[in-house]
């Protein structure tokens, strides 16, 4: 269950959040979506590959954890074991919401009934004068950088789509206790169609930045094998 | 010196002449210096018939071949999903008189002859349901993909529905724009022979002489090149096929977001019957039946009773049906593609598949040059003959094995006489053994075997399996075939999502090209 209220400093002058709660919260989820301003860090330990929203059909970038459902191989007992932990994980227990008062405008909500709110132990969001603590403000800047993420991110995949740059990805995995798993729905950068692309074209892409997103990219899906070393361990 | 094939003409501007152009187009690059021209000779004054509304699931590779988006072509021409047709009222016309003819094949068929184990053992089930999941699929109103999907791709094989009219000024658009098809608007009013008996070129009204090293007739009905310039016969099959007339109208949804049905309807009349056909804004429906069995009044009054009280601020309109197709297709210089090759009854989509195939095989073999353009035309002419047999058997199919007796249209039409030998021969031989493969050997077959299971056992022919029981030790392996189908039909009906909510998905979204 959960409970979203705006965030006020009043209502919310006393509450404290368990960050490491927080983050395992995310425990259960096996991808999330990212944005390309964390490509080059999740890069060192994640795959980034792409996926279909299920109701629209369009394409996302989000980052794997794991196989299956609820399965995540980067957290072990509550704990995250990574050296970088993707925004759409830190930004918790708050979300963005529309303000009742302001059209087109933005509200910070929290789920009240979030895990990490439980406890007296944590971060304290506002202080006693009830003004925003460092830590408030770095969520802040979280939202700030998946808010810019989102819309920038959304462009980059769509100019892929345009360039026919996308091609499915056909995972058939057999893990060393000869469990084998055939994972679809999952889309990564066709190469070949890249090596073919024509000059004008990767040009562009040079230019807007998405040249380096797009190897960036390439070299992560890589990870794909870290994670099943993950779960052979298991 | 060889007469190279450089220059094609087509004329006639309707579907059959947009998917030729179209095809020819894009195979043999008439967007660049080295390809074949291919001109569209269009006459700004005849309307186009708009025949049939209902593909196959081969439109699907026509249209990729042709390099459009799936998205595109639904959105533009309303296009909707068909998963094929529910054929009601035709066994003996009780309401609940109904089969299914599915776009797949029954579950495991190449694995296991169904037919025989499901007579005895299964056949409380109607045979399309306990072997085809897609039945289910129709029956509740889904589509045969999600909108995660890729264009073209499927979850059940399907085809669609469309508006000819605005498929073809889609198509026109494409081959001008894309392929670089020229498009020339005239009207034809003398054809010019060379001294072989060539077709040299064509007078046009508004644009003078058009010359061409090969033409192809998508005139329409009037067959203006092959059928009367070149004196080809038209050969009347009318003595299996009654259907002579139509009468169409269109009716629009009781509200705006109403289900869309996801295949064909059929339904038998007294002397005939009438399809119904869901596109986004509006179903199209017509009674084709036999002029010589019912009045026109009649006829109009039938349409009027199946379509309901909104039937009364309807458009009617009437469209006479010759049963028939040309002797040859290919004489000459000249190919006939669409209704000025023939046409038959729209019981099975015949029409467009026609149109592709035939326009397929033209860009795929087009002879280089013009010495061996009559081996072209004769292998051409052998293979659509072929083919216009094997469609006629398998229409009639569908009136012989009908119980129905409220009008002598179709007592006439289990009339030995009227039924053509190859499909006695075929009935003789399944009284004792299911339709399988080795029924339909040749490269050119149009209906698979397992459409003529469909309707046989979906108009409830009974097998006399008795001499072959011997061979019969699949038990186990038949039954798993069928809870297989019932496991798929559960899957299914729990992801896809309905007919309609998909289109409008469609609309908005779109599907991705992967």
């Amino acid at each position: 269950m959960s409970n979203l209220v705006a965030l006020h400093n009043n209502a919310h002058q006393s509450l404290k959040v368990n960050t490491q709660l927080a983050e395992a919260q995310g425990g259960n989820l096996h991808m999330i979506p990212v944005v390309l301003s964390e490509f080059l860090k999740l890069a060192v330990q994640f795959p980034i590959v792409l996926t279909k929203n299920k109701d629209t059909g369009r394409f996302s970038c989000i980052t794997l954890f794991g196989f299956q459902t609820n399965e995540n191989l980067f957290v072990k007992n509550g704990e995250w074991d990574s050296l970088y932990i993707p925004l759409q994980i830190r930004r918790q227990p708050f979300f963005l919401g529309n303000s009742s008062e302001v059209e087109n405008e933005f509200v910070i909500c929290i789920d009240t009934d979030h895990k990490s709110l439980q406890s007296d132990i944590g971060e304290q969001v506002f202080d006693t004068a009830g003004k925003e603590t460092p830590y408030l403000e770095n969520i802040k800047s979280i939202f700030a950088e998946l808010m810019n993420g989102e819309a920038s991110t959304e462009h980059f995949v769509k100019t892929l789509a345009e360039l026919n740059l996308l091609q499915p990805m056909r995972l058939e995995i057999t893990f060393k206790n000869e469990e084998s798993m055939r994972i679809d729905g999952l889309y990564t950068i066709n190469e070949d169609r890249l090596k073919t692309l024509e000059i004008e074209a990767i040009t562009k892409l040079h230019q807007q930045n998405y040249l380096s997103a797009i190897y960036t990219m390439i070299t992560s899906v890589g990870h794909i094998y870290g994670l099943i070393e993950r779960k052979n361990k298991q | 010196m060889n007469t190279a094939i450089k220059s094609i003409v087509i004329v006639g501007g309707g579907t059959a002449g947009w998917i030729t152009a179209g095809r020819i187009a894009a195979k043999h690059k008439s967007n660049t210096s080295a390809g074949i021209k291919v001109t569209l000779i269009e006459s700004p004054t005849i309307n186009i018939i708009g025949v049939g509304e209902g593909t196959w699931p081969t439109m699907r590779n026509t249209l990729m071949k042709m390099g459009i988006s799936e998205t595109e072509f639904m959105r533009e021409c309303d296009a909707t999903f068909k998963q094929g047709a529910k054929f009601a009222k035709w066994v003996d016309g009780t309401p609940n008189d109904f089969y299914y003819h599915p776009l797949m094949l029954p579950q495991g068929f190449n694995k296991v002859d169904l037919p025989p184990y499901w007579q005895k053992e299964f056949s409380h089930q109607s045979f399309s349901d306990a072997v085809c999941f897609q039945e289910q699929v129709c029956e509740h109103g889904l589509a045969p993909k999600l909108i995660t999907t890729a264009e073209y791709a499927s979850v059940a094989n399907y085809a669609y529905h469309l508006n000819a009219g605005k498929f073809a000024t889609f198509l026109q658009k494409h081959c001008v724009n894309k392929l670089g098809v020229n498009h020339i608007l005239g009207d034809v009013i003398q054809i010019n022979s060379a001294e072989n008996g060539d077709i040299k070129s064509v007078t046009t009204a508004q644009q003078g002489e058009i010359f061409g090293d090969l033409f192809i007739d998508c005139t329409g009905f009037s067959s203006l090149l092959l059928g009367e310039h070149l004196a080809v016969p038209f050969v009347d099959r009318s003595d299996v096929l009654f259907i002579d007339t139509a009468i169409a109208a269109q009716v629009p949804y009781e509200q705006e977001d109403a289900p869309i049905a996801s295949h064909t309807i059929s339904t038998g009349q007294a002397a005939g019957w009438i399809w119904d056909i869901g596109l986004i804004h509006r179903r199209g429906t017509g009674y084709v039946y036999s002029s010589k069995h019912t009045s026109h009044d009649e006829a109009e009054q039938t349409l009027r009773d199946y379509i309901g009280p909104v039937a009364k601020d309807l458009n009617f309109r009437n469209i006479p049906i010759q049963s028939g197709h040309r002797k040859l297709f290919w004489k000459n210089n000249c190919v006939a593609v669409g209704l000025s090759a023939g046409f038959l009854e729209p019981l099975e989509a015949s029409a467009i598949v026609l149109v592709e195939l035939s326009a397929e095989m033209i860009a795929e073999q087009l002879p280089a040059c013009r010495e061996v353009m009559d081996i072209t035309a004769k292998r051409f002419n052998e293979t659509f003959l072929y083919r216009w047999d094997r469609i006629v058997d398998f229409l009639k199919l569908h009136y012989i094995l009908s119980k129905r007796s409220d009008n002598s249209f179709w007592s006439d039409n289990r009339n030995p006489e009227t039924i053509p030998e190859s499909l006695q021969e075929l009935m003789q031989l399944w009284r004792y053994r299911s339709p399988g493969n080795q029924d339909f050997t040749s490269n050119n077959e149009v209906f698979p075997a397992a459409s003529y299971q469909y309707v046989l056992y979906g108009m409830g022919f009974k097998m006399d399996a008795s001499l072959i029981a011997h061979t019969l030790d699949a038990k186990h392996l038949a039954a798993e075939q069928i809870s297989q189908n019932a496991a798929t039909i559960k899957k299914a009906l729990n992801m896809l999502p309905t007919n309609r909510e998909l289109m409008k998905k469609i609309h908005e979204f779109g599907f991705a090209s992967v």
